[in-house]
């Protein structure tokens, strides 16, 4: 702790001076240009170069991916490309984050965080819960008071969607769980090997992980855990820590008031219960961890790597790199009443953001300062959606079982472990077969695009041109071209080698990355 | 490898000439390198009843005892449930453990502990399964089949290779009468030949501009996959090719076929396989415990048996462990609904082959087979145990992304302690 106040010292005058020029929370050009000047001054400071810009054709893909979870059209990838009129990428960005498909994007990616990977098979389909999330991401209410509602809610899953992460999120460990969770997510540490010991080489302490702990201790358990669904959160006040671990022993276990990460006990308030008590502090302007983690979570979500990196793992011994950059966007984050879209809208619209991520001469000093672009993988619900988009709706496949949905199939099949890191390629031989082999999208649906390739009637250069846009969102190169042209010269029929085009096309390292 | 004379054996050599010489060749790979271990562990998903299969109490109250009869096994004094009677002639080979005592009681919690030796937390580090720190170990890395290989329907919580990464990702085949999914081309040879020069065309030139892990790393599974679908060893996974009177011993269903399946994996070099028994968690009785745990018993027992039988004729059981268990037992007192609850305090597994020594009960517990009298055994004793056995050093340690402390293979700081009777 004592560093980063040292560090926060440091940048008070910092604090003064992007304020004053900061006129206007809310004004995204700003913000984005104090993104681009910190980033700036750590090149300079280590004498590294930035790379290009990104040219339209990354920008687009990349950009309907991040915001939207999918690549854009042949028609909007054309249309973006096509068009040559001043600041298109700011309107592509506005007229993005106003589509519903923003909120539903990051639905997904927060459902995805939000429940135990433990959680019961039929109850992790809890397409209610992201249909809440979407709706709060698109009426961009503030971070501060989603995390609230979801942290205070009460009742049924059935007749309140956003109770579902108290209730998934404690499966099957309860109170840890949801511990471990809230920490991570809204808080941006890990505690959770405070559990059982003293953090090795952080500050958490085991007291601290239980002080935390004991805010979760009032939401009733039923004496079968399955009954929740039935009965629905409610608050016992009666119960405590002590009480919980009465049953089965908790590994660990400490019995602790309830207490704020970094000691501050809590004075409870009648009428008002442990977790809203909780909720209160966490979403706090004054809270030292929660705008830095969304603003850090937010960062990784775009860059592929966080300011503070492991993303969740902010503490004293583990340095930002750019420690006024994430002091200063979490204070602006703050003071625009936690505005997630202004956020998104800063990033994106950065100089920064929009570099394209071919290496330079320094590959890795480019990515670890933000020089230049890092390469994403295509998460399961972002590769689901693009196929989607470019090949229509998954085809009955006999040994891909959809009971549980085929959407849903397929992302517990491509995910990996958890929520890895989004630069790691973590897919092997399985997915790999399935891609190529699998009739659920390369079999009809190849062929089908083929068809449609070649019976809109134009020219060859045409139909390849509209593959290329349909499937990696640009324009072929020379050489590409001539590849096509090299098939169709073969004497294969050109249905054929539109087929076989569309199925190389999309098996390329490129389709399932986002550069 | 030895075949040793018998009609079976002759059998098996006739075959092996119906695939081209194929199984001579690795009969040679398999002298080279004799000492390297294969596993196959049978997966009892749901938590068989340790009191009606390997721990019977036919002396404990009514309502403990259940309905089944012990029967007397090829090592005498030692007894087994009556559903497997095949199984009980081989028990020289076989040593039962019946003093497991784990702690989690919850199905995916337990499936978790007792594969990767460590227990789930919330977002926490995602650890590798046996079976893929078996493939790290003891896998070739330019060998064409996946080193671990997972067989029939069932939970897969506990079979992923966490942080270990997607090299040592079991290959998933759910259902082993298909065989493996995807591994033939949707078009024709010619015409996938063609997409292929194709596809490394195109990405030859992202690959020289962007020069990323990332799409290096795609690039090779992409690579290791095609690999596969060209390897004359994914034979192993058509199981037309074996005579049906061999099919027939192992038992018509998933769990035997997927026994056979094993067998020939191992014969062609894959260093774990792992097979369900009980589709989603059939053992799960907590109703009907008698009429189910009957019908799995002798599905299990019929697969297990011509498995141990084969591998032992064919020269292979000395070198491929066999195990047989679940993610717990189950509660002595039996439910009004004839069921019986979750039991994770003691219960039973089976070790056999794998140069062990066979022909012993390991490990007792008390007259209603509730709690472990003499010679517990907890999970990172029992990993341990499997690691040893199988000459990889469970003391190694891994390094995860992003982790600051070494992992070891088996949480050395839980003190794991061999079962040294077994060596």
């Amino acid at each position: 702790m004592r560093r980063w106040l040292l560090i926060s010292c440091c940048v008070a005058a910092l604090l003064t001076w992007a304020s004053a020029e900061v006129a206007q929370g809310d004004d995204a050009d700003a913000l984005a240009d104090l993104i681009d000047r910190r980033i700036d001054a750590g090149l300079t400071a280590e004498g590294v170069k930035r790379v290009p810009a990104a040219d339209d054709a990354e920008f687009v893909r990349r950009i309907y991916l991040d915001l939207h979870g999918v690549v854009p059209s042949a028609e909007q990838a054309a249309r973006f490309l096509d068009d040559d009129s001043q600041r298109k990428r700011d309107r592509l960005i506005d007229e993005l984050l106003a589509s519903e498909r923003f909120g539903e994007h990051f639905g997904d990616v927060w459902r995805k965080r939000l429940i135990s990977p433990q959680a019961n098979e039929q109850r992790m389909q809890t397409d209610r819960f992201s249909a809440w999330l979407a709706d709060r991401f698109n009426a961009n209410d503030g971070w501060d008071r989603i995390v609230t509602d979801l942290l205070t809610a009460s009742g049924r899953i059935d007749d309140n969607p956003q109770v579902t992460y108290l209730i998934e999120g404690r499966f099957p460990l309860g109170v840890t769980d949801l511990t471990d969770l809230t920490s991570r997510y809204f808080l941006g540490v890990q505690l959770n090997c405070a559990q059982c010991h003293d953090h090795p080489f952080v500050a958490w302490k085991q007291e601290d992980y239980w002080g935390m702990a004991a805010f979760f201790a009032q939401i009733q358990m039923p004496g079968r855990p399955k009954k929740v669904y039935e009965l629905g959160v409610k608050d016992d006040s009666q119960m405590t820590l002590a009480r919980l671990n009465g049953g089965d022993e908790i590994d660990g276990f400490l019995s602790r008031p309830p207490t704020f990460l970094g000691g501050q006990e809590h004075e409870p308030l009648r009428g008002q219960t442990h977790r809203a008590a909780l909720a209160q502090w966490i979403t706090s302007r004054d809270n030292p961890y929660f705008a830095r983690a969304a603003v850090n979570r937010m960062w990784w979500h775009f860059f592929g790597r966080g300011i503070v990196t492991p993303v969740d793992d902010m503490h004293s011994a583990n340095e930002p790199s750019h420690p006024e950059l994430l002091e200063l966007l979490s204070q602006q984050f703050a003071d625009s009443g936690f505005d997630l879209k202004l956020l998104c809208r800063a990033i994106t619209s950065s100089r920064t953001y929009q570099q394209t991520s071919r290496p330079g001469d320094q590959a890795d000093d480019e990515a670890r300062l933000f020089a230049r672009m890092s390469i994403k993988v295509l998460s399961a619900e972002q590769l689901y959606n693009s196929l989607v988009a470019i090949l229509g709706p998954p085809a009955k496949t006999p040994s891909v079982n959809v009971r549980l949905g085929a959407r849903y199939e397929f992302c517990q099949s491509f995910a990996g472990d958890g929520e890895g890191e989004p630069t790691r390629f973590d897919r092997g031989i399985p997915h790999l077969l399935r891609l190529m082999n699998s009739p659920q999208f390369a079999g009809r649906s190849i062929t089908a695009l083929a068809s449609r390739v070649q019976s809109s009637g134009q020219s060859a250069d045409d139909a390849v041109e509209e593959l290329f846009l349909t499937i990696l969102s640009r324009r072929p190169t020379a050489a590409e071209i001539e590849a096509a042209a090299d098939e169709l010269a073969n004497g294969n029929s050109p249905q054929a080698v539109y087929r076989d085009l569309a199925w190389a096309l999309l098996m390329t390292s490129e389709f399932s990355l986002n550069h | 490898m030895h075949i040793p004379f018998t009609r079976r054996g002759l059998l098996s050599l006739t075959a092996g000439a119906t695939l081209s010489g194929w199984l001579p060749r690795l009969a040679a790979h398999a002298t080279e390198e004799k000492q390297v271990k294969s596993c196959i562990l049978l997966w009892m998903a749901g938590g068989p009843s340790h009191l009606d299969t390997f721990d019977l109490k036919p002396d404990a109250p009514d309502r403990v005892r259940g309905e089944f009869k012990p029967i007397d096994t090829s090592v005498p004094g030692i007894q087994i449930s009556e559903h497997f009677p095949k199984f009980a002639r081989q028990m020289e080979h076989a040593a039962l453990l019946r003093g497991m005592s784990t702690v989690e009681s919850d199905h995916q919690l337990a499936t978790y502990h007792v594969h990767t030796g460590y227990q789930k937390r919330a977002g926490g580090i995602a650890f590798p399964s046996l079976g893929a720190l078996a493939s790290r170990e003891l896998g070739r890395r330019d060998f064409p089949l996946p080193n671990f290989v997972c067989i029939g329907e069932g939970p897969r919580h506990g079979t992923r290779s966490g942080f270990l990464g997607p090299e040592h990702q079991p290959l998933d085949v759910t259902s082993p009468d298909r065989g493996t999914d995807f591994l033939e081309p949707l078009a024709s040879r010619a015409e996938f030949q063609r997409q292929l020069a194709l596809l490394r065309r195109f990405d030859d030139a992202f690959q020289d501009a962007y020069r990323d892990q990332a799409a290096q790393a795609h690039r090779s599974a992409l690579e290791r996959s095609v690999k596969l679908m060209n390897a004359e060893q994914k034979r192993a996974f058509d199981l037309s090719l074996e005579p049906d009177a061999v099919r027939e011993r192992y038992g018509s269903g998933s769990f035997g076929q997927g026994c056979l399946m094993a067998r020939r994996l191992v014969e062609s070099g894959v260093r774990f396989v792992e097979v369900m028994s009980g589709g989603g968690v059939g053992w799960d009785t907590h109703r009907d415990n008698f009429p189910r745990t009957r019908a799995l018993s002798l599905e299990a027992d019929a697969g297990m048996a011509a498995l141990i039988d084969d591998l032992n004729e064919r020269g292979r059981l000395d070198s491929t462990l066999v195990i047989w268990m679940g993610e717990f037992g189950r509660s002595p007192q039996t439910t009004s609904g004839g069921g019986r609850n979750h039991w994770s305090r003691a219960w039973s597994t089976v070790l056999a082959g794998g140069g062990i020594r066979g022909g012993q009960v390991i490990g007792k517990t008390d007259r209603d087979a509730a709690e472990v009298l003499e010679r517990p055994i907890s999970v990172v004793d029992f990993l341990a145990t499997v690691c040893t056995i199988l000459g990889i050093d469970y003391t190694r340690q891994n390094r995860a992304p992003g982790v600051e402390r070494p992992i070891p293979i088996v949480d050395t700081s839980k003190m794991p302690q061999v079962v040294s009777e077994l060596l």
